[in-house]
């Protein structure tokens, strides 16, 4: 905090929770000095949902939507993950033809995801016909996933053992045609996004995590692949059918090279993915063999296997943003005795500390969104009776953390 | 310069816009006069965005098959479901299902399944529409 | 990234054992496969004794420079509350990654535990999740403030606890059908 001749002053700015410039309810503290940032405060909270506890009060099946309903991007991984450590837990098999499918639907979603971040990346710098755009194409992504799963947010696909909807032979000429619209649109979102003077002039050099700062931090997903750190759950720990595909770590060297760990390197990163997630998508489909698509296709029995089983496990997904994991311990009753949920967003806020410092104030919405953050991922619990925010101070958090509880038990 | 973008916006100035209609230009005051109203012919609407087989949208539910056996209450996850003892059939709240067809799924009977009616908007939560038995 | 060899997960649990002796106990390896091709990978399960808990993380810093702190979780048996640390160690090669779960067990009458942020910067968000939900302390945090809970909530409530602690008093039940 330097102090010049001239007697100026550093002064603080909060930001949020509630202002135009972010996309989720975060609120910062900035110490400013003329235009630069100093020092960065986070404080997170404000959308708290209590699911965790909400969720020690359901059986398994009722969990999976529950996990659904953390967040409309990642709905998918988070019952996934659950999935995956209830089958670790209780020793499921998961037939191959539901593995495959389940890579599909999870590619699908990273495709969404990524396009989406890219609208609200152009969005932050300022060219909103290129949000339009992009958003175009994702609509041809969704309405792939509403043929497919019969709805375009709330995938409802998960099921303990497999999936709960195929992919009939009748269904595949449909889905090739979206990959073909997709592969097509894809070079023209290259091209404005990667050669475009305006996206590099405002992006190199802004916001830079080093390869240490990363490692240190235990950032993940595309924020930390970006800094050079390979790290995806996909490979490293494979799940699902990922061991049987050919794919690599995205990193930006694959592209320009070198590695900056800059908000450059972000876009190039997450670009990359989506071309990646449809080449993963056809290689399930040529690969995928006949069989049956989930191991247990009578629920209540299901449930009473489960209501036996006493362990504890396990289960990481690498979500659009990076990793979630999920740690369910069975005790041999009817709900789980304790069920932990970490997205990814909780690891990529400690990371914005020293991408922000000595940046100037103009450039924090696209910093901030180049980690690409998602609040209701992060903060489990929101008020959710209706859209006032001003609830926040009024209310104590006797309403806000327990709002919509379930009824006790017997 | 947004080089990169000029040919996309003019090209798009002679296509058809992407966003599809609205049902109604303005609002109506309840979803549900409004169609009975277009059903006896007192008012246009703009045809609804096609479905997809297998999209889930109201349930329907076939009293006499059903048989009392409280699966779909066991698995519901909203809790929007109602066992009525005396006569052994259930009741549907739509005002808390999350159409996650977890019902439909479980029943030995298949006497529930989704069907295409996603216009549900009502004011009253308890309203006659809302409640399937 | 690793220096020297990477170890096997027996290797991993001797080489604990060998330095830490009855500090530790519960340990388990659980194999799980992965896709068609039966790709291997281990999860490593250990309880080690809360006075030997930060020397331990020492000594997985040696085996892996930056080890990877996914979360802490927490619950409460009854007469104490058990944090399990999820570490990950030996990413950035195919396959190759390990879990490593480290279980502590503290007792209800003293609920502390030594912060490891100076080791692991990464794990402050976590550590203070633990202190608002749980009602333990972690000695040393560097920032102690509330990360997820509102400031207006009652001091010595703590949602994740089973006893008289708990939220019971606080439930709403908004969903009662009324006829």
């Amino acid at each position: 905090m330097s102090k010049k001749a001239l007697s100026k002053t550093t002064y603080q700015i909060p930001i949020g929770p509630i202002h135009p410039a972010l996309k989720e309810p975060v609120q910062f503290e900035f110490t400013i000095d003329g235009e630069r940032i100093v020092d960065v405060d986070v404080s997170l909270g404000h959308v708290h949902r209590s699911i965790e506890w909400t969720g020690m009060h359901r059986n398994p099946i009722q969990v999976l939507y529950l996990a659904e309903r953390i967040c409309g991007i990642c709905s998918y991984c988070h019952p996934m993950s659950f999935a995956l450590a209830v089958e670790r837990v209780a020793g499921i098999e998961v037939p191959e033809r539901a593995d495959y499918l389940r890579v599909i639907q999870g590619e699908l979603e990273r495709i969404c995801s990524h396009v989406l971040w890219a609208g609200v990346a152009a969005h932050e710098i300022g060219f909103d016909s290129v949000l339009f755009f992009t958003w175009q194409i994702r609509e041809e992504a969704l309405d792939l996933t509403e043929y497919l799963t019969g709805n375009r947010v709330t995938k409802a696909i998960t099921m303990i053992g497999g999936v709960r909807r195929d992919i009939t032979p009748d269904m595949v000429p449909r889905v090739k045609k979206s990959l073909d619209f997709l592969k097509a649109n894809f070079e023209k979102l290259r091209k404005i996004y990667l050669d475009d003077k305006t996206f590099k002039m405002r992006t190199q050099g802004c916001g830079v995590l080093t390869k240490e700062n990363a490692l240190k931090l235990c950032a993940c997903g595309p924020t930390t692949r970006a800094s050079g750190v390979k790290k995806d759950v996909r490979l490293d720990q494979p799940y699902f059918a990922f061991d049987n595909l050919d794919f690599d770590y995205v990193t930006p060297d694959v592209l320009t090279g070198e590695v900056n760990g800059d908000v450059y390197d972000r876009i190039i990163v997450r670009l990359l993915e989506v071309k990646q997630s449809i080449e993963l998508i056809e290689q399930c489909l040529e690969r995928m063999p006949e069989g049956p698509i989930v191991s247990e296709p009578k629920i209540p029995k299901l449930l009473a296997t489960l209501k036996k089983v006493n362990g504890e496990g396990i289960g990481r997904m690498e979500a659009p943003r990076g990793e979630v994991i999920h740690y369910v311990k069975l005790t041999g009753q009817e709900f789980p005795y304790c069920w932990k949920v970490r997205a990814p967003t909780y690891n990529n806020i400690l990371p914005w500390i020293p991408m922000l410092l000595g940046e100037q104030i103009a450039d924090i919405p696209i910093v901030a969104a180049s980690t690409d953050p998602c609040m209701s991922c992060t903060n489990r619990v929101a008020i959710v009776k209706d859209n006032n925010r001003s609830y926040l101070d009024k209310e104590t958090l006797h309403k806000l953390s327990v709002e919509k509880t379930r009824r006790l038990m017997q | 310069m947004k080089f990169s973008m000029l040919p996309q916006v003019f090209a798009q100035m002679f296509k058809k816009p992407w966003t599809n209609k609205f049902p109604a230009k303005y609002q109506p005051s309840s979803t549900t006069k409004y169609l009975q109203d277009v059903q006896a012919g007192k008012a246009k609407i703009n045809p609804t965005v096609e479905t997809p087989p297998g999209f889930r949208g109201k349930i329907q539910y076939d009293r006499e098959k059903c048989i009392g056996c409280k699966l779909c209450i066991n698995v519901c996850p909203c809790e929007a479901i109602e066992f009525k003892p005396e006569e052994k059939k259930v009741k549907f709240y739509l005002a808390r299902c999350c159409f996650c067809s977890q019902c439909n799924d479980v029943c030995p009977v298949k006497c529930i399944s989704m069907s295409n009616e996603f216009l549900l908007a009502d004011a009253d939560k308890y309203s006659k529409d809302l409640i399937v038995e | 990234m690793s220096e020297g060899a990477r170890l096997t997960p027996e290797e991993i649990i001797k080489s604990f054992k060998d330095i830490f002796k009855t500090d530790i106990k519960d340990d388990r390896i659980e194999t799980h496969k992965a896709g068609s091709k039966k790709t291997q990978f281990t999860h490593i399960w250990m309880c080690i004794d809360r006075s030997a808990f930060k020397d331990a993380v020492k000594h997985l810093m040696k085996l892996e420079k930056y080890p990877h702190l996914a979360v802490v979780s927490g619950y409460d048996m009854g007469e104490t509350i058990n944090l399990v640390y999820h570490f990950s160690i030996y990413f950035s090669e195919r396959g190759k990654e390990l879990s490593l779960n480290i279980t502590v067990e503290l007792p209800k009458s003293e609920p502390e535990i030594e912060t490891i942020t100076d080791l692991i910067p990464g794990a402050l968000i976590t550590e203070q999740e633990k202190q608002e939900m749980l009602g333990i302390k972690v000695k040393g945090i560097p920032k102690d403030k509330r990360a997820f809970v509102s400031d207006d909530f009652p001091k010595g409530m703590y949602p994740w606890r089973k006893d008289e602690t708990g939220p019971g008093k606080m439930v709403r039940n908004l969903h009662e059908v009324k006829e």
